[in-house]
């Protein structure tokens, strides 16, 4: 709606934080340990999950500050710091701070594979370890095994292929912070599109002296959606003209135009939402036979729940979502094919699954935060005290109240879901009504999250 | 700043942070566990299913201090060691619980776990062999067999009493009868005495119920109140999982003990062959009376040979087993506990 | 049908401020309660790795309830979401507490002893009816859907 937008880079404390090579090797330097942390506990600390740094730090905290805060306030920021890529890229670049001439790279340099340039395989990943997650989430040493896998898969995508292109798409994590980032208000973009037109090297995508091209193998001004920006500030770095700003803007603006919508981020946003409902169901309800089927990974019984949890993600949930835009078809005699109906509506699920994440996140982490003082004084769970906090009694936080939080979340979400079905209706030039078989979709859906916490 | 200075201050700060740092982490760890003239183990104690003990043999010598460093992966567990007076209360799982001991005795000292963790809770048992290096082979110490061994008490026999009271024999009525008379219980159950009581023309004017009253205040005179409390924590802690706390043998943990047939707590506690289908039940007057306490004290010490029933006389004392005793008898007496 | 709403700005204002006020009334709105005579119950929950059974409980607002917990292979706990009650028991020391269920709504326990691998998704929920919350919020949301369509229908 409002075109206004603030350039932040337009202060120079801003800009020059922003440009120094140093802020992102610092983050990482920060980050990196605490990782090593986490898989060090988790290999070597108590088997005991609630008082095991590793699952404490991972599950519970860092959970909560992306799904509730990095995400829907800072978009992508997670991926400029986070320390996954940072061996790989660093043993890519041979240096920690240093930009090298012409921005030229230390890998076999191979390009990925044409038809894995989508996020398919990180669908596939996120229900990888999805359907893992009551075990992964619960069990310190096999979570430390999940995090070592994905720092060393990310140090052999470097050396195999050119720039991030694990984090780009591999990384399991990456496809939803990447969908839910569109959500943010805040953006890296050109300021003006004519300098970059009018500018032959393109050193943002190829690399100079100043720093690297685009990690992320996306070409800044054609930035319209935050979904492949990693933040890492390297454009910003590399462009002669000063063109490239961080800017804030609007919530959600990117989900406002219907430009460029495609099948595998619409069956992100599917998976995204039906996890959010089936882990609400399955861990967080009082149905012990979900939970004991989840862990009971080989069994028949996990066998069964793995069939039922798949066919939901890939089928029953995009079924009913198909069955609705079929519907929103014949409502408005739609002159656009079925598969784009489809796919384009499919983008109202980004706010309505990023709130449900966020109403699942309330209801565990603030009962469940104090376990972070036991283990900040007692990481491995072999007796330490550092800070004294060791003993502090399990205490749960906001119990009862957490409804008070989770209604109006998804309250907000619900709205600005079916302000999306509408503009989508919009933007397809048929009457609103069409919308409207959608719209009760994702009522339906608030509904039955209501009904499972309130 | 030179560039390549710049990138090898980098470096050596990420040196410091994944090198030093876990080094630093792991370095910690060693030199808080390492006390001088201590010997450290390490004991993770496990639900039996998940492996109980371990270690769950652990040999030291005369003299030797012994820091152990209980931890728990699963659910909650205690710790003893009853004939070190070494007891821990509650080992939380990821928590480390620190006991010191230095054993003087050479001989086998048995470890247990002392919380219901698991319906094999009672598998989970140990054992601290005291070595005397100046003696390697000296012969372990001897003791007295137990005394329905040295009756001659076949304790795997029914023994139902010839008479049961109408009701539940009153501690505090009987006491009001005053009357006066010293059976040993150890050899003489309840039912021997009602027998010699009613045959004994002394107590023709006494009602059953007067005479049931009256050994009821008997036991608990000879027992001692401090005897039936403490054998009702024991209780508690040991026996309800199983027997109940209301000891009528429908404890949650007795319901399906492994390798038993026909567990249900709703039967009737032996079958006809007199096999144990189920937890005893105390309730059942006939059985309990007929009982002298050196058969129930046999029953506990050596345990149930294959019916679930554990042994407990490796980690009781003669007078913890007398205190269990006397508090199965307020199932059949009302006796208050103070 | 076709419909023709106010253009424009002001309707926009309009629907968003009636829309809030309507939610507020939806929050604050008596709801009317038939009569209920309250009852005393007592509830058995046992407690296992890694449920509680039963797990699902309804009762009455108002009801006294005493929760009588028994643990049947390992120590658990039972804390009560909002009413602040802690249990702790193991197998042959059960636990009790009785209260009056004065709040209404959806509360879940949760074990409050670690207990292995599940011990944190060791929950089950204590529904207190009528559920008003829920109604509540059910109709917030559906002041929330009619004003949303007419506020994006333009």
């Amino acid at each position: 709606m409002t075109r206004t937008k603030l350039e932040l880079t337009r202060f120079p404390s801003v800009k020059r934080l922003l440009t120094s090579r140093w802020v992102p090797w610092t983050l990482m330097a920060i980050t990196l340990p605490v990782f090593l942390l986490a898989i060090l506990t988790g290999l070597f600390g108590t088997p005991a999950g609630s008082r095991n740094f590793g699952i404490i730090f991972v599950w519970i905290v860092w959970w909560a500050l992306l799904i509730l805060v990095m995400v829907p306030f800072a978009g992508r920021l997670w991926c400029a710091v986070c320390p996954i890529p940072a061996p790989g890229e660093w043993l890519q670049r041979r240096a920690l701070v240093q930009s090298r001439p012409g921005g030229k790279l230390f890998t076999l340099g191979g390009k990925f594979p044409r038809r894995l340039k989508n996020i398919w395989l990180q669908n596939a990943a996120f229900l990888a370890v999805a359907l893992f997650s009551v075990v992964i989430l619960t069990t310190p040493f096999v979570s430390a095994l999940v995090l070592l896998f994905m720092i060393v898969l990310a140090m052999a995508t470097s050396m195999l292929f050119e720039r991030r292109v694990f984090c780009r798409y591999i990384c399991p994590v990456g496809g939803f912070i990447g969908l839910y980032s569109q959500v943010a208000p805040i953006e890296v973009r050109v300021k003006d599109m004519a300098v970059c037109q009018s500018h032959v090297e393109k050193t943002c995508y190829q690399g100079s002296d100043a720093g690297y091209g685009c990690p992320w193998l996306v070409y800044p001004a054609a930035l319209d959606r935050n979904t492949y920006c990693g933040m890492c500030m390297e454009c910003m770095k590399t462009c002669p003209h000063d063109n490239v700003g961080i800017f804030l803007r609007a919530p959600g603006k990117d989900l406002q135009t219907t430009q460029g919508r495609r099948l595998d981020e619409a069956y992100k946003a599917f998976i995204m939402l039906t996890c959010a409902l089936a882990y609400s169901i399955v861990l967080l309800g009082p149905w012990s036979l979900f939970k004991e089927s989840a862990y009971a990974v080989g069994t028949l019984a996990w066998w069964v729940y793995a069939s039922l949890f798949l066919a939901a993600n890939l089928v029953i949930v995009p079924g009913i979502f198909f069955a609705c835009t079929t519907f929103a078809r014949k409502l408005s005699y739609n002159k656009f094919s079925l598969r784009r109906t489809f796919v384009e509506y499919a983008y109202v699920l980004v706010p309505l699954g990023l709130v449900a994440w966020a109403a699942y996140t309330i209801s565990f982490v603030f009962v469940n935060f104090s376990y972070a003082w036991q283990v900040v004084s007692d990481p491995f769970g072999w007796g330490w005290n550092l800070f004294g906090t060791a003993n502090w009694t399990w205490t749960p936080y906001l119990a009862g109240l957490q409804t008070f939080l989770q209604i109006p979340i998804l309250l907000v979400g619900l709205i600005a879901a079916i302000g999306m079905a509408l503009r989508t209706a919009n933007s397809q030039g048929v009457p609103r009504r069409a919308a409207l078989p959608v719209v009760t979709f994702c009522a339906a859906f608030t509904v039955g999250l209501l009904w499972l916490y309130v | 700043m030179h560039p390549l200075k710049r990138e090898f201050l980098a470096l050596g700060i990420l040196a410091l942070a994944v090198i030093a740092f876990p080094a630093a982490l792991f370095g910690y760890q060693t030199w808080r566990t390492h006390a001088e003239g201590v010997r450290v183990i390490d004991l993770v104690g496990s639900s039996p299913d998940r492996g109980g003990w371990m270690p769950d043999a652990i040999r030291v010598s005369v003299g030797e201090r012994v820091r152990l460093r209980i931890s728990s992966p699963d659910v909650v567990h205690g710790f003893e060691i009853p004939a070190l007076g070494v007891h821990v209360e509650e080992i939380l799982p990821g928590h480390v619980q620190e006991v010191e001991f230095a054993a003087t005795q050479a001989r086998r000292y048995p470890f247990a776990c002392t919380r219901w963790c698991s319906v094999d809770h009672w598998r989970m048992r140990g054992v601290i062999e005291v070595i005397d290096p100046s003696q390697p082979d000296a012969p372990p110490p001897t003791f007295e067999p137990p005394l329905y061994q040295q009756l001659g008490i076949d304790i795997d026999a029914l023994h139902p009493a010839q008479n049961v009271p109408t009701g539940r024999p009153s501690v505090a009525r009987g006491a009001q009868l005053n009357l006066n008379f010293t059976p040993d219980f150890r050899t003489q159950s309840p039912g021997d005495v009602f027998a010699q009581l009613r045959a004994d023309s002394a107590y023709e004017r006494y009602d059953d119920m007067q005479l049931w009253d009256a050994i009821a205040f008997a036991y608990a005179r000879s027992a001692g109140n401090g005897s039936i409390a403490r054998g009702a924590q024991r209780y508690a802690r040991d026996c309800a999982a199983c027997h109940g706390e209301a000891g009528d043998g429908t404890g949650p943990a007795g319901r399906d003990l492994p390798g038993l047939m026909a567990m249900d707590p709703s039967t009737e506690a032996h079958d006809s062959a007199g096999m144990v289908s189920g937890p005893a039940n105390f309730t059942d007057a006939a059985q309990m009376l007929g009982a002298n306490d050196a058969f129930l004290q046999g029953k506990v010490l050596r345990g149930g040979m294959g019916t679930g029933m554990p042994e407990w006389g490796s980690l009781y004392s003669e007078q913890d087993l007398w205190d269990v005793v006397a508090f199965l008898r307020s199932f059949t007496f009302d006796i208050v506990i103070k | 049908m076709n419909f023709h709403l106010p253009h424009g700005r002001y309707y926009r204002y309009l629907i968003a401020v009636s829309t809030v006020c309507l939610m507020f009334a939806a929050i604050f709105l008596p709801l009317p309660v038939d009569a209920y005579t309250p009852e005393t119950h007592t509830l058995q929950i046992n407690a296992r790795t890694f449920a509680f059974e039963p797990g699902s409980i309804a009762i009455r607002r108002g009801d006294t309830i005493t929760i009588e917990l028994e643990a049947l292979d390992a120590v658990h706990g039972l804390y009560l979401d909002g009413y602040d009650v802690n249990l702790v028991a193991e197998p042959g020391k059960s636990a009790s507490v009785t209260f009056v269920a004065d709040k209404d709504g959806k509360f879940k326990f949760r074990c409050s002893v670690a207990c292995g691998a599940l011990h944190p998704f060791m929950i089950g929920e204590l529904n207190v009816e009528p559920d008003i919350p829920l109604v509540r919020a059910l109709l917030i949301t559906l002041m929330g859907v009619i004003g949303a369509l007419a506020f994006f229908w333009k």
